[in-house]
């Protein structure tokens, strides 16, 4: 028999994991179902979330229209549906009720509420015989699937408990998972979550949360636990997926101090069910199906109003207090008129000679059919547009670059790659924004490490940013910065101070309220001054020896005793006495001093001086730098995943990206995904720093990429929201190479202002290069940039194919060249390892915040409020809004993203891709079709498609 | 007296329950529409007897008002609720004599928006209950604004005119316990009904067993029309209470 562990374990993939907003992680919301084919992962994920999967068919009847979709593959896709499904109907007559009737679908329901029209009696019959409506007991059932006891009991007698059981919820866990946005911090939260909560409420329960939750089941008689568990996880999966996100990453810092697990929330949220079901008339499940028995149409009445199924007349019916076997009849027969009336209009339209009962399963099948056959329709139409225009061009050598570029392969790197190309004898690169270089990195004046990799990665090597010159006046500003901020914070948060200092100092915050709406150039300017400004730094590349690392610890050690004893203490104690202490902590020597235990239990709580601290130390100290060979095997494999091994200029400029926007909770969804949703510069430094390191060089030819002694490379940072392009480490150059690398500096200039006319054009209420400007420094902007939206494709291949393609940012662009690649496709399936999962999950978070914003997006930024520093809710409680606000991916109402799977374009032999998806940790989601793999294969000439579970021709070259 | 009870009768819920709404052949719709014509009856009466009413006659309207509001929080139907909304009122419009003519005026606009919309409701979604219709404000903005107007000024909300009008009563009355309870209760009475309202249909997240429909050119430029009357009427509210 399964535990209770096990039960969780089986329905918990069903919600997918919220990285917390700081670090925003795009994901795919359906992620548990990747297992299953698209078409069928959507069909279960629509049973259990409810809402959409495709968009409404007058949507892409639009795209349609617009040329968009090309009518010859939605007629192919048509046909091979009917074939498929054995529907025995012309091309014609499916496709005239795809385009003519369906789009009006919803509408003509609305029609024939006021119309009165004929029905057809045999029609009526067939459908009553078919509806769930002759089985009662069985449209109950439905109607309560993943429904809790409070909310069945909310629905049949008119309660409010749902309300106040997750409020309270929301209470605990936003106040017990907070990252510091509180100023009042719950206590006892080291406990963890269960014991804390226990606290928390006051409660006895000498048990663990296991023990608690299986009681909970037993007194609520529930008799499948796993269909129950999922219930309770849908009502707030937002939250629920943050849970089992940091419960699932032994490394995420509140985690380790405040440590939760699933089943505990699973605890906290049947602790309040059963405290709502002790005033309630249904306490258990054997109850409600005992009323549920007795009185089964009252019920079903209930919940359809319940769940706002019931049309106007019949709540008017509810209220007039009509009798329920009436209304619900009646409720019934509307319902089946309506049915039968869209079916009878569907034949008008058609002019079908089929008898309208047969008519009535084919129309059916086609519309759960129809939102695919337009998706696949969409994105086969995009599949030939690009085709045709890809394999037009033949390779060709081209001038002699003067540097090269290589960017993240960010879909928002396209139009900038095309105006640098444009500008001069550049080229370009893309390359996933880690470089293949994953890292923790722990910047300067911080104390915390940012993981730069996929999600999926976990970094191996720990970079520490040091400073390279005298920094007295970034720490003086700091901490000024710091004592200001603590001082307002202290005013504003003291119970007496806020009404003095609301007179006193209020309006200080008005020039910066003022400023930011009517000026904001000028504010930001005026504000940047104030900032500090980071001293020039370096990284630490290289790894500690073990003499070093044991110094260090002892420092840290030694540095925290020390402050620990002159705050608790009056004594004076030397440094032997604190090597003793720390002996004694650490190795559980003799403590030969006089010292009370209270210091010492708080040395080992509440400041982790413990043998296993002192482990964890020397773990992470080991993780610091690079050993040589792994500098080289990383730039050798950064070098031949983009494929420059041969052509070195002068120059080679490495450029990260990131955004910047004031006032936006979601800006680092605009940052890197490839780093964890933060900006990569640090990952190009220090791809670079290794890269000009004479040590690796030498190594390097050693694998047969010669790097010429002029060749040097220059990180950058490419700001997506101005299209501005810094250069970092340009202190490595000489004057001679300073004065040529200028006129680069000023090409790219160049290339950023055109780029930024071309986006203008895209971005609303942006006309001028200012407007742009100023959306990054807008605090009222909802779109400083539209980040990522329209993506729709992956091309990996050399860049020559598409040099001269406008592809208006919307393809991820990865550099590869096959011929550098071996026999088993190594580089090939790296790349599909890390950029194409981290291109899927942006690909699909905005798929599914596009076609039902409600159910798989955030909502709307207006009603938005930060909540415990991992991220939003509406208004004051509410679950925590996963996926897109839709704001990014519509406007002014209408779809701006266009949904579609990752149309992913790989130039190489069929062969070589074959390896790449056999080896890949992607093979299961590429065979699924959660993409649409496109192969071009110039040396078969031919180009494929991967269409249910084999490679099709789908083009001759 | 006898125009005493005839206001009792034009401007009170009672008779309109007891006969009225038992009569089966009379849908919601008739029902507000002749309780606002004999409201405006009312008005008109009003203007051509003495303002002064007997306390009694104060006390049954304020009970028939409190039995206006329960039985408007037990209906999801916007012809319903306008003429509750009627008899809520109606003790207002009896307590304050001369200056009552223009808040009934002002509630009567008020509540013609509310019935285009319950139209509006009725012809595109079968009924004018508003219970399954949510979330509104997305999905139907210009719908959502209109109906939030009218709501807002129903709750009594400055800058409104039924506000304004209410408020120069206060400022311009001089209140006795009475007046006291029957402002206090049916202040928040109103307000509580359109916010009841504003929270069921306007906010929360969009039924997706419906299939929304938005406003016609006709329908948003009546609408604004019904606006600009308001508009007018606070004008003229404003004046009174600066004035």
């Amino acid at each position: 028999m399964s535990s209770i562990i096990d039960k969780l374990n089986s329905v918990k993939d069903t919600v997918p994991h919220y990285w917390p907003i700081g670090s925003f992680i795009h994901h795919n919301p359906l992620k548990g179902f990747e297992g299953l084919h698209f078409k069928d992962g959507l069909i279960k994920a629509q049973s259990i979330f409810g809402g959409k999967v495709y968009m409404d068919s007058s949507y892409y009847m639009d795209l349609y229209e617009q040329g968009k979709i090309h009518d010859s593959v939605f007629e192919s896709n048509l046909k091979k549906v009917l074939v498929e499904k054995g529907f025995d109907i012309p091309l014609e007559f499916a496709k005239k009720f795809l385009m003519e009737v369906s789009p009006k679908w919803s509408s003509l329901r609305i029609k024939f509420l006021s119309e009165k029209e004929n029905i057809d009696h045999q029609l009526y019959l067939y459908l009553e015989e078919k509806s769930i409506y002759n089985n009662e007991k069985a449209w109950l059932n439905k109607l309560i699937k993943h429904m809790t006891l409070y909310e069945i009991n909310d629905a049949l007698f008119g309660g409010d408990d749902k309300e106040s059981v997750e409020k309270n919820i929301i209470e605990f866990i936003s106040r017990f998972l907070d990252e510091d946005q509180t100023t009042m911090r719950m206590p006892n939260r080291e406990l963890g979550m269960f014991e804390a909560f226990k606290l928390f409420e006051n409660f006895t329960y000498d048990k663990n949360a296991e023990s608690f939750v299986e009681e909970s089941l037993k007194k609520l008689h529930i008799k499948d636990t796993e269909s129950y568990f999922l219930s309770h996880l849908l009502k707030l999966h937002g939250w629920a997926g943050f849970i089992k996100y940091r419960s699932e990453d032994p490394d995420y810092i509140s985690q380790r101090q405040h440590p939760s697990r699933l089943i505990e929330y699973m605890a906290i949220r049947l602790y309040y069910e059963l405290q709502a079901m002790k005033n309630n008339k249904l306490s258990n499940f054997d109850l409600f199906d005992e009323y549920a028995n007795n009185n089964l149409q009252d019920s079903i009445l209930k919940l359809l109003k319940h769940k706002n199924m019931l049309f106007g007349q019949t709540l008017d019916s509810i209220e007039a207090n009509e009798k329920t076997i009436k209304i619900l009849s009646e409720h019934v027969t509307n319902e089946l008129n309506l049915d039968a009336l869209q079916i009878q209009h569907s034949n008008q339209v058609l002019q079908s000679n089929l008898p309208l009962t047969q008519l009535a399963t084919i129309l059916k099948n086609l519309r759960e059919e129809e939102g695919y056959i337009w998706l696949k329709s969409l994105e086969d139409s995009y599949i030939h547009t690009y085709v045709d225009k890809i394999i037009k061009v033949q390779a060709k050598e081209e001038e002699k670059a003067i540097a090269s570029a290589t960017f993240c392969l960010d879909v928002r790197s396209e139009v900038i790659r095309r105006s640098i190309e444009n500008s001069g004898p550049y080229e370009t690169y893309g390359a996933g924004g880690f470089l293949g270089i994953p890292i923790a990195f722990v910047e300067f004046d911080k104390a915390h490490e940012l993981f730069l990799s996929p999600a999926i990665v976990k970094p191996q090597n720990v970079i520490f940013e040091l400073p390279n010159e005298s920094h007295e006046e970034y720490s003086s500003k700091i901490g000024m910065n710091k004592t200001t901020k603590k001082v307002l914070s202290d005013l504003k948060n003291n119970p007496y101070t806020p009404y003095i200092m609301v007179e006193a100092i209020g309006w200080i915050f008005g020039i910066n309220l003022f400023g930011k709406t009517f000026l904001p150039q000028k504010t930001n300017k005026l504000l940047s001054k104030l900032k500090a400004k980071k001293p020039k730094t370096r990284y630490t590349l290289d790894k500690l020896s073990v003499e070093e690392i044991e110094f260090y610890v002892k420092k840290l050690h030694t540095k925290i005793i020390h402050s620990v004893l002159a705050d608790s203490t009056s004594h004076d104690y030397t440094k032997d006495e604190i090597d003793i202490i720390r002996n004694h902590l650490i190795f559980n020597d003799d403590l030969k001093i006089d010292i009370s235990d209270e210091i010492i239990e708080k040395l080992k709580t509440a400041h982790q001086i413990t043998a296993e601290d002192y482990e964890y130390q020397k773990k992470k100290l080991a993780m610091v730098g690079f050993r040589l060979e792994e500098k080289v095997s990383y730039l050798y494999k950064y070098l031949t995943m983009i494929g420059q091994v041969n052509k070195f200029p002068e120059f080679a400029t490495i450029i990260g990206h990131g955004s910047v926007s004031d006032n936006n909770p979601f800006e680092s969804a605009l940052d890197c995904g490839a780093c964890g949703g933060n900006i990569s510069l640090p990952n190009t430094r220090a791809l670079c720093m290794i890269a000009n390191a004479k040590d690796v060089r030498i190594k390097i030819a050693e694998k047969g990429i010669n790097i010429p002694e002029s060749t040097k490379f220059i990180p950058g940072l490419h700001i997506t929201t101005t299209d501005e392009i810094t250069f970092y480490d340009t202190d490595i150059l000489t004057d001679e190479e300073m004065q040529k690398f200028l006129k680069v500096k000023d090409d790219f200039n160049k290339a950023s202002k055109l780029s930024r006319v071309e986006r203008s054009e895209s971005l609303p209420y942006t006309h001028t290069e200012k407007d742009m400007m100023i959306k990054s420094m807008d605090w009222s902007e909802i779109r400083p940039e539209w980040g990522l939206a329209r993506n729709m494709g992956v091309f990996a291949g050399p860049r020559i194919y598409t040099k001269h393609l406008k592809l208006d940012n919307r393809f991820f662009m990865h550099s590869y060249d096959w011929k550098i690649d071996n026999d088993d496709a190594e580089i090939l399936t790296r790349i599909f390892d890390g950029p194409l999962i981290v291109g899927e999950w942006i690909n699909l978070e905005h798929y599914f915040s596009t076609v039902d914003n409600h159910v798989y997006g955030a909502g709307s930024k207006v009603y938005h409020n930060v909540v415990s520093k991992i991220g939003v809710f509406n208004g004051n409680y509410s679950d925590l809004k996963i996926g897109l606000p839709i704001q990014s991916v519509y406007l002014d109402g209408k779809a701006y993203h266009e949904p579609v799977r990752l149309i992913s374009f790989v130039e190489a032999p069929l062969e070589i891709v074959g390896k790449a998806v056999e080896n890949s940790i992607a093979k299961p989601f590429i065979l699924n079709e959660w993409i649409r793999p496109v192969i071009v294969d110039r040396e078969a000439k031919k180009v494929y498609s991967y269409e249910n579970g084999e490679f099709i021709v789908i083009k001759e070259m | 007296m006898i125009t005493d009870i005839a206001l009792l009768i034009l401007a009170g819920g009672l008779p309109y329950y007891t006969l009225l709404e038992k009569n089966t052949r009379l849908s919601s719709k008739n029902i507000f529409l002749l309780s606002a014509f004999l409201l405006l009856c009312a008005v008109v009466l009003s203007l051509s007897i003495p303002n002064e009413h007997p306390v009694s006659l104060i006390v049954v309207s304020l009970l028939s008002a409190i039995f206006s509001i329960y039985k408007a929080t037990k209906t999801t139907n916007f012809y319903k609720l306008g003429y509750y909304l009627i008899f809520v009122n109606a003790p207002f419009f009896i307590l304050f004599e001369d200056r009552g003519i223009l808040y009934s005026v002002s509630l009567l606009v008020s509540l013609s928006g509310l019935y285009l919309i319950a139209k509006f409701y009725e012809k595109n979604y079968g009924s004018a209950n508003y219970s399954n219709i949510t979330g509104i404000t997305l999905v139907a903005p210009h719908l959502g604004t209109y109906l939030s107007f009218y709501l807002i000024a129903l709750a009594l909300y400055p800058p409104f005119p039924n506000s304004l009008f209410f408020l120069n009563y206060i400022f311009k009355s001089d209140p006795d316990l009475l007046s006291y309870i029957v402002v206090t209760t049916l202040f928040f009475g109103n307000f509580f009904l359109a916010m009841r309202v504003m929270r069921k249909t306007l906010f929360g997240r969009p039924n997706p067993n419906i299939h929304y429909v938005r406003m016609s050119l006709k329908d948003k430029v009546i609408h604004l029309f019904i606006l600009i009357l308001l508009l007018i009427l606070s004008i003229f509210g404003l004046k009174e209470i600066l004035l």
